[in-house]
């Protein structure tokens, strides 16, 4: 009788850490996962650059400065490896192509043409993807530095080898720059 | 309040409505067996059977018997690349698998979700909503199917109409039995509490009422749990409250063809003023609205 009791309490206590250790890579695979989207979606916008710069172009010669912000944040934006240098470069690129679409509105032209509408559906829709998975990649961030630093599931860390994980933050320049005013 | 309050509450009381349906069964078993005596026990096992099995094929098959009922048809990504692109941005921010689209021929604004589980999941739209509303407003509508999905309330309306039919299904035998002669034996000791006769009576003639009263609180709800997992989703609490407010807006009605699946549109097809709040399956739009724009003022 007393082996039964306590091959129960040691049956009990393993199925225990077994689930412990098993939310934990469950949560870390989710991070990498919700990591692979983001490089997805920034891979699809940076694709999509080229295009939208020449689109751009054939209407408004004189913007060059703005071309090459854009181009300039792209490269960056495809050397970058670390979560903080790929987050960093995807804010600029971000606020490049909304100085682009800027420069667009100021050419009728340009607005109307179908392929000019055609890859500003393909932008938005891109930029949402870039955010929701941004978004979505931070939450299960959130879950699994919880896990990872609260009680009980924080003692199997170490066991499970999955240790915290960096939030992807983008820096908006605007939240930050007090505006210019130039007279 | 936020949406993760919201979704804990509306969580909290799902599971209170369903304890309630628990109850009301057991109630109805119990004023069946004081009123008829022992032998009634039988026919307990054979309501519930009657209802599972009607229920639960209709739930496997939901995403394909839906389909049917509504005179929805499947698209192709390549019929809507700017839909596709709506629900694929969605996907993304639930962690959800790509659903399957439908479009409903109607001009009447509506949507609605369906499947046993997110892998059968099968969302559509009639032609009337994809026409009115603009890119926030149709992310929002998204956003507020999807979480019908992630919530599972095919599986929620599934275990409600369960309970609610068996209810329904006992009720109906007693009440025959009451009328044609099978009923109690008089003569019978044991069961002779007057009191507890008539009480174990009104319970029966009012149970299939409370059983449809119950779901309906339930499927409301869900409903407001799909719009707090809708904000949860897409952070913009603004695209689904003006999507609503299209919705409220707008006079005409999804020609239905069948009442039974009412409960699935995002706005009720039937006349909320000609159904008493009690048997709604949706909130009143405007509460709706109004929960959403406080969601705003936080964010």
């Amino acid at each position: 009788m007393k082996t039964i009791i306590v091959l129960g309490v040691i049956a009990l206590i393993a199925v225990f850490i077994i689930a412990q250790y098993n939310r934990l890579v469950r949560l870390n695979i989710t991070v990498d996962e919700a990591w692979a989207q983001i490089e997805v979606q920034l891979k699809r916008r940076a694709d999509l650059i080229p295009n939208l710069v020449e689109t751009v172009k054939g209407y408004a010669k004189h913007e060059q400065s703005t071309f090459d912000a854009v181009v300039a944040a792209r490269a960056k934006a495809t050397s970058a490896s670390s979560v903080a240098d790929t987050a960093a470069a995807d804010g600029m690129v971000t606020q490049a192509l909304r100085g682009l679409l800027a420069v667009a509105e100021a050419y009728p032209d340009l607005k109307a043409s179908a392929n000019f509408m055609s890859l500003q559906e393909e932008l938005s829709t891109t930029e949402n993807k870039v955010a929701f998975s941004r978004q979505f990649y931070n939450d299960n961030v959130r879950s699994l530095n919880t896990a990872v630093k609260t009680i009980p599931s924080s003692l199997f860390a170490g066991l499970a080898k999955v240790t915290e994980r960096e939030f992807y933050e983008v820096e908006n320049p605007e939240d930050r720059n007090v505006p210019n005013v130039k007279f | 309040m936020n949406f993760r309050t919201m979704q804990a509450a509306n969580r909290r009381k799902t599971i209170g409505l369903l304890v309630g349906m628990g109850v009301l069964v057991w109630l109805v078993v119990y004023a069946a067996l004081t009123y008829f005596g022992q032998g009634t026990a039988g026919i307990v096992p054979i309501a519930v059977g009657i209802a599972l099995i009607s229920v639960w094929g209709s739930y496997y098959g939901s995403d394909k018997l839906v389909l049917t009922m509504t005179g929805a048809k499947l698209i192709q990504e390549s019929d809507n690349p700017k839909l596709f692109n709506l629900i694929h941005e969605v996907t993304i921010a639930s962690g959800l698998p790509m659903p399957k689209v439908a479009i409903v021929v109607d001009s009447a604004p509506n949507a609605f979700a369906t499947g046993r589980n997110p892998e059968h999941a099968l969302i559509a739209f009639t032609t009337g909503i994809l026409d009115v509303m603009d890119r926030d407003q149709l992310q929002g509508v998204i956003a507020h199917e999807m979480a019908h999905v992630a919530n599972r309330d095919t599986l929620v309306s599934a275990v409600a109409a369960t309970t609610a039919g068996a209810i329904a299904i006992l009720s109906d035998m007693l009440t025959r039995m009451m009328w044609f002669g099978g009923g109690r034996d008089r003569n019978r000791e044991g069961n002779g509490n007057p009191v507890a006769l008539i009480i174990s009576l009104v319970i029966l003639i009012l149970a299939p009422l409370a059983a449809m009263m119950l779901k309906s609180a339930i499927s409301r709800k869900r409903e407001s749990l799909a719009d707090a997992t809708a904000v949860s989703f897409t952070r913009n609490p603004a695209g689904l409250r003006s999507a609503l407010e299209v919705l409220a807006s707008d006079s005409t009605v999804v020609h239905q063809r069948s009442t039974a699946v009412a409960h699935i549109w995002i706005e009720s097809p039937l006349d909320a003023k000609s159904v008493s709040k009690l048997f709604s399956t949706h909130p009143p739009i405007e509460e709706r609205i109004a929960v959403l724009k406080s969601m705003e003022s936080l964010a």
